[in-house]
């Protein structure tokens, strides 16, 4: 469907046109915000003095805690969250005060004259240090099934071990801002870039402590943020807010990138610790895992990522007996938060990295070992949800054929004969990704519709467009359920005036929640207007229909069964309007069927699971611990997609950032809590040399009862997984150097040549 | 002559180029970037920010100018590049290309290909593009690749960006790329009449550079320094903007060096290759004479930061810069590269190896200046090679570098030189090595020797780019990938 329609923003963007909050002129009177970071991860406060920066000409007004005229709170899910602390410093980067200045130069002089004394009190970062002293945001959660001490003391083989992951820098290519401008009544408008408009609503709102309805809420679009901006910006906006509540002037807070990189929150580095027991053919029939997730110093989104986390544990396959313990522990990094994939990433490493463990004890195939254990439709999740329509089998097929699998590992094993310095090595991975917020009240959405008098649409949601085309596609939507070209239709900002209350655009699920509301918005727009066209058709064409044959196509409306004898859109639109028929209408969407008892662990926490397979073939240099990735493979089951090209673009996107994550991305802070790669010349994401040197990706639409709006999927998330087939391709491939090689996350060249260590004995 | 200067620092703080086809003279600021001075001074927002220190390639834009008989159009960072250098330039940015209403065909094949998500990168991409097929009849996927690696898309639409890549480059020649209104600065460029002097001054606020100067002659050069004994020298700028935009250091006077054509020469003579200090690494790339009689140089040169900054950056900055992991120095070391340094009073030739003096301290005295590098020719019996190791495949900083030569007279080794870069304070030959080699039959090497000697020598640091233990596996490897290959060659 609709492949034809491109980027609605591409022309603008392609040409340096589309708008950016902060890419543009200052406002007159506009201040520059400068921040005064905590240097030490947990200290408490003994003494501030602002009194010298104040005195710099051109330096307006310094903000601290004792300004703010609300409450001094920014947690959500936990009110843990002060904007800025009163006493206790809680991580590197911890903005204390701000300085608002004519410009960005006298308000960095001025952070320099800031005087912070503080004492400095222990510091922890590692999350089983967390673990043992109980520093977590949540009594440790559990969801389980059957009796796994037994089962495990039952099974033939046992294995047990720890896996770790590291975080993620988002490195949006748009770094953190709000630009906030005051207006009469006391009232605000914060030009943010957020994901999240009602919660940067709220939250300003209580920092002024002003009604909700004072502060507005404009979301233009944002330069990426991948989960960066889903609570990253709520701080951020805030912070403008309240400068320019104070100050009746406007107020930009912009971070610079090595600000941004050094002080917001990332993926979650988790700690797995992990027994399985397994059958001689590679079944496993016991489970337990503990996830401790790393979350830094404020509880942020961690326990709904932990959750996703223990709902993906067993990623596709089907576990008889299994006991998934989370924990989120309380460390003194930057919040950690949002990322792609939201912890799903790193509970299926986890099970994958288990899964190669056993085919190599039994020699058993990567690809069988998964065939073996695969959901089938009928099984239940450890958490009690149905699966049903699930091809998985039929995926791994379908990706055996198109690899033509057993040749490849044929010519694999062949190479690795051949060559001693370079190694191949094949990894596959398969997903079942869960779709809905797992928080279910966040399952809704909203839709504003108006057609105007020559026809042209107007649509607002609650959406926000960050890159993944959420605007395409529902424009696309509106299109097909009033019969006009794509063109004619404008997706407008997000903006809390329009639609209020709105759920973040997360969890893969904007076009599901925004698309579904737009299109019971245009519907009864369409229902109206179908009305008319009956009436007009009589008027003009001497026609009697009823309303059910009546056809919307191409800007054009006639009766079915004669397209000639018809009434364009404007002409109908007209008509309408003439008729005092509303020509505007609000959808309301919510996802059917959701609940999920969090003390039992069990419900029915997804509307429906997007399946897909990946297999990545590498080449290994053992002296020097590069690679480059032959090829990579995807099976993905789409249902019936909005626009094809868009979804690949997701499925390529999301790709890229897996092989990051998992081969490039060196997240390290040292023993003081102080990220060490906070620069893009020291943390390297994909460049366009790390591409696959072949990337094939199959799209398999799938008649699903299940899926969402015009029976398409979300995309956002789940492919990102695909690139962790490159780890586990590389794992092998250092197996064929040496049996006994473990290659730790992420693999870099250092990861390489620590696990090949002894390869090439020296003296 | 003083006060003759002090007259023009006040008012010829103005310089003449074309901006997207128009010529504009306009006051510039000492020492911002043309980034920054096109979103402060000309509102003008559609090159981005985003990293502002050369990594992302978000800000790229285009810059043309004569250069060996040709209008070249090169792709830059802006916010590496200081505006001042653009006197008698052409400047081009995204807002000169298409229209939304009427694309240019780089960005309809972008747009074909739904080559972008959220855009931030875009402008950038397209303007990375443009430069290159402006040179390029029909680029190939290398080329095409070295081109974009410095521009980032976190977004990940690289493939389709590609495959756009492909067809532009498959469908357009450079005729077709480059817009008449670019066309018709060509003949303004060739004859741009430049002014004597030019000065940069702003002394209402304190500002981080409070002086920009081009000396047009060494004399002047000299004469500038001292007046101004705190400057800096500053060529590609690839570094000092680094500085000045992300530690905020303050430089209050800066003296640009690459107007100076005596810098600016690359010419073979009995004693080698000659390289003018102010010569860029693509300047060099493109060289006939590297590419021929240098071709380990030439490969090296690919491998160097990103196509913005390889248009920029200078082999004389990376030497001056004297970092332990500069990308060119073990290989200069090994080629037994030396240097003349220039002061207003003497040119002195040194060995490169006798330059660096300990952590990025040179021998470079107060008020001198690199003028050329020299290489001498390479010879016909030997092995030369390096090895880069970093985390990423390109625009990365090494963990560790190395360069090899081995010459041979028959099958005797009469000369070998191992030289290491991030492995101690600086980039370093190795005795050992040269030791254990010299006079010796490669099949009677013990290697294992070899290579535990000449880790002795070095006591690699820990840092962000790997552990100690981590650069000696390297230190390590290398060599055994370099005797590795020897072996493969004697066979």
């Amino acid at each position: 469907m609709n492949s034809a329609v491109f980027h609605l923003s591409g022309p603008l963007h392609l040409c340096g046109k589309s708008h950016f909050i902060a890419d543009e002129p200052p406002l007159q009177g506009q201040l520059y915000a400068k921040f005064l970071f905590s240097p030490v991860a947990h200290a408490q406060i003994s003494n501030l003095d602002i009194s010298a920066a104040e005195k710099i000409p051109g330096v307006i007004k310094i903000i601290t805690a004792d300004s703010i005229p609300g409450e001094n709170q920014i947690g959500t899910v936990v009110k843990d969250e002060p904007l800025f602390p009163e006493t206790e410093i809680m991580y590197v980067g911890q903005p204390i005060a701000m300085v608002l200045a004519e410009n960005e130069y006298l308000a960095e002089l001025a952070v320099k004259k800031i005087v912070l004394k503080y004492k400095e009190l222990p510091a922890i970062f590692d999350p089983e240090e967390a673990y043992k002293e109980k520093q977590g945001y949540i009594q440790e959660r559990i969801i389980a099934r059957g009796d796994v001490e037994t089962a495990l003391k039952n099974a033939p083989f046992t294995l047990s071990g720890k896996t770790e992951t590291s975080g993620q820098e988002h490195f949006y290519l748009e770094s953190q801002r709000c630009l906030a401008v005051p207006m009469e009544n006391s009232r605000i408008i914060l030009h943010t870039a957020t994901q999240s408009t009602m919660e940067v609503q709220e939250i300003a709102s209580r920092i002024l402590g002003i009604p909700v309805n004072d502060v507005i809420i404009e979301v233009p679009r944002l330069g990426g943020a991948f989960g960066g901006k889903e609570r990253g910006a709520t701080i951020w906006a805030c912070m403008a807010a309240l400068g320019a509540f104070l100050t009746q002037k406007p107020v930009l807070v912009k971070l610079t990138r090595d600000e941004d990189m050094h002080l917001t929150g990332k993926r979650h580095p988790f700690t797995s610790l992990w027994k399985v027991g397994f059958d001689e053919h590679g079944k496993i029939l016991a489970y337990d895992i503990l996830l401790l997730a790393n979350g830094g110093a404020y509880t942020d989104l961690s326990i709904a990522i932990l959750e996703r986390a223990m709902f993906h544990s067993e990623n596709a396959y089907y576990i008889p007996n299994i006991k998934i313990k989370g924990f989120a522990c309380k460390t003194n990094l930057p919040p950690n938060t949002a990322f792609r994939g939201f912890g799903a990433p790193q509970g299926i490493f986890v099970i994958e990295n288990i899964l190669a463990k056993i085919a190599e004890q039994l020699k058993i195939d990567p690809l069988e070992i998964r065939l073996q254990n695969a959901y089938q439709n009928g099984d239940k999740t450890p958490y009690g949800q149905e699966i049903s329509d699930c091809r998985l089998t039929d995926l791994f097929n379908i990706l055996a054929e198109k690899t033509n699998y057993l040749a490849l590992k044929q010519a694999v094993e062949v190479f690795n004969k051949n060559n001693t310095r370079f190694k191949r090595g094949i990894g596959i991975i398969p997903v079942k990704f869960g779709i809905s917020f797992t928080t279910t009240l966040l399952n809704q959405g909203s839709a504003l519709v108006w057609v105007y008098i020559d026809g042209s649409v107007s649509v607002s949601t609650g959406g926000v467009e960050m890159g993944q085309e959420l605007s395409t596609k529902v424009a696309i939507v509106v299109a097909k359920v009033l019969g006009i070209p794509v063109h004619q239709i404008r997706v407008e900002s997000s903006n809390s005036q329009r639609i209020g209350n709105a759920s973040p655009t997360a969890a893969s699920t904007g076009s599901d929640i925004n698309g579904n509301a737009a299109r019971i918005a245009a519907e009864k727009i369409k229902m109206a207007l179908t009305e008319c066209a009956v009436k007009l058709l009589k008027q003009k064409h001497q026609l009697n229909v009823s309303p059910e044959d009546i056809v919307f196509k191409e800007g054009k409306v006639f009766y079915k069964e004669n397209p000639d004898a018809c009434v364009n859109f404007e002409e109908l639109v007209r008509f309408a309007h003439s008729e005092r028929v509303p020509l505007a209408a609000y959808g309301y969407y919510k996802t059917p069927a959701l609940w999920f008892d969090r003390d039992k662990g069990s419900g029915n926490p997804f509307h429906y699971f997007v399946w897909g397979v990946a297999l990545a073939e590498v080449e290994m240099d053992t002296l020097l611990g590069e690679h480059k990735i032959i090829k990579l493979t995807v099976m993905h089951e789409n249902g019936q997609t909005l626009n094809e090209e868009i979804d690949r673009g997701q499925i390529e996107g999301a790709i890229m950032q897996g092989i990051g994550w998992c081969t490039m991305e060196d997240l390290k802070w040292n023993e003081k809590g102080v990220y060490l790669s906070a620069n893009p010349s020291t943390y390297k994401i994909p460049g366009i040399r790390n591409l696959p040197e072949e990337l094939e990706i199959e799209m398999i639409p799938s008649a699903t009862e299940e899926a969402s709006v015009f029976g398409s999927k979300g995309i956002g998330e789940p492919p990102l997984i695909y690139g962790l087939s490159v780890f586990f391709a590389l794992q092998a491939a250092a197996k064929e150097a040496k049996k006994d090689a473990e290659l730790s996350f992420p693999a870099t060249p250092e990861s390489v040549l620590q696990c090949l260590d002894g390869l090439y004995p020296i003296g | 002559m003083k006060e003759q200067n002090l007259q023009t620092e006040i008012h010829l703080n103005q310089i003449t180029f074309f901006l997207n086809g128009k010529q504009i003279t306009e006051d510039v600021p000492a020492g911002i970037s043309t980034l920054d001075w096109l979103h402060a001074k000309k509102q003008m927002f559609g090159t981005k920010c985003s990293c502002n220190e050369g990594d992302c390639g978000a800000c790229t834009v285009v810059i043309a100018y004569p250069f060996e008989g040709i209008i070249t159009y090169r792709a830059i960072n802006s916010c590496l590049y200081p505006a001042a250098k653009l006197h008698g330039k052409h400047l081009i940015t995204i807002e000169g290309l298409g229209t939304p209403e009427n694309l240019h065909p780089i960005q309809q094949t972008l747009l074909k290909y739904h080559s972008l998500q959220c855009g931030y990168c875009t402008p950038g991409f397209v303007m990375s593009l443009f430069a290159l097929l402006a040179m390029n009849s029909h680029p190939d996927q290398e080329t095409i690749l070295a081109a974009l690696e410095g521009n980032l898309c976190r977004c990940g639409t690289y493939n389709s960006i590609l495959k756009a890549a492909q067809e532009l480059s498959a469908k357009f020649s450079p005729s077709e790329i480059v817009p008449e209104w670019c066309r018709n600065t060509e003949q303004d460029l060739y004859s741009f009449n430049e002014t004597d002097t030019m000065f940069f001054t702003k002394t209402d606020i304190p500002q981080q550079v409070n002086c920009y100067l081009f000396p047009k002659t060494m004399k002047q050069l000299f004469d500038f320094y001292a007046e101004h004994p705190d400057a800096n020298f500053i060529a590609g700028g690839t570094d000092i903007m680094v500085q000045k935009n992300i530690d905020r250091k303050v430089f209050p006077v800066l003296i640009d060096i690459t107007n100076l054509p005596e810098l600016n020469r690359l010419y073979l003579r009995q004693d080698g290759l000659h390289i003018g200090s102010a010569v860029t690494y693509q300047q060099l790339y493109e060289s006939g004479i590297v590419k021929t009689d240098y071709p380990v140089l030439h490969k090296l040169l690919a491998q160097i930061a990103s196509q913005q900054i390889r248009n920029l950056g200078t082999l004389g900055g990376n030497i001056a810069n004297a970092s332990p992991v500069g990308d060119t120095l073990p290989l200069l070391l090994v080629l037994d590269a030396s240097l003349w340094l220039q002061s207003d009073l003497e040119i002195r030739q040194i060995p490169l190896n006798d330059f660096f003096v300990s952590y990025r301290k040179t021998a470079l005295n107060k008020g001198e200046i690199i003028k050329e590098i020299i290489i001498p020719p390479v010879k016909s019996n030997s092995y030369i090679k390096f090895t880069k190791t970093s985390k990423s495949k390109s625009v990365d900083i090494s963990s560790v570098i190395t360069a090899v030569k081995i010459e041979y007279n028959e099958d005797i080794i009469i000369n070998a030189a191992l030289a290491l870069g991030g492995v101690s304070a600086l980039p370093m030959l190795s005795q050992k090595f040269t030791e254990l080699l010299t006079g010796k039959k490669l099949s009677t090497i013990n290697i294992d020797s070899v290579i535990s000697e000449v880790e002795k020598e070095f006591e690699p640091l820990t840092d962000i780019r790997g552990t100690a233990l981590y650069r000696k596996k390297l230190i390590q490897n290398h060599i055994l990938l370099y005797f590795q290959e020897l072996q493969k060659e004697e066979k």
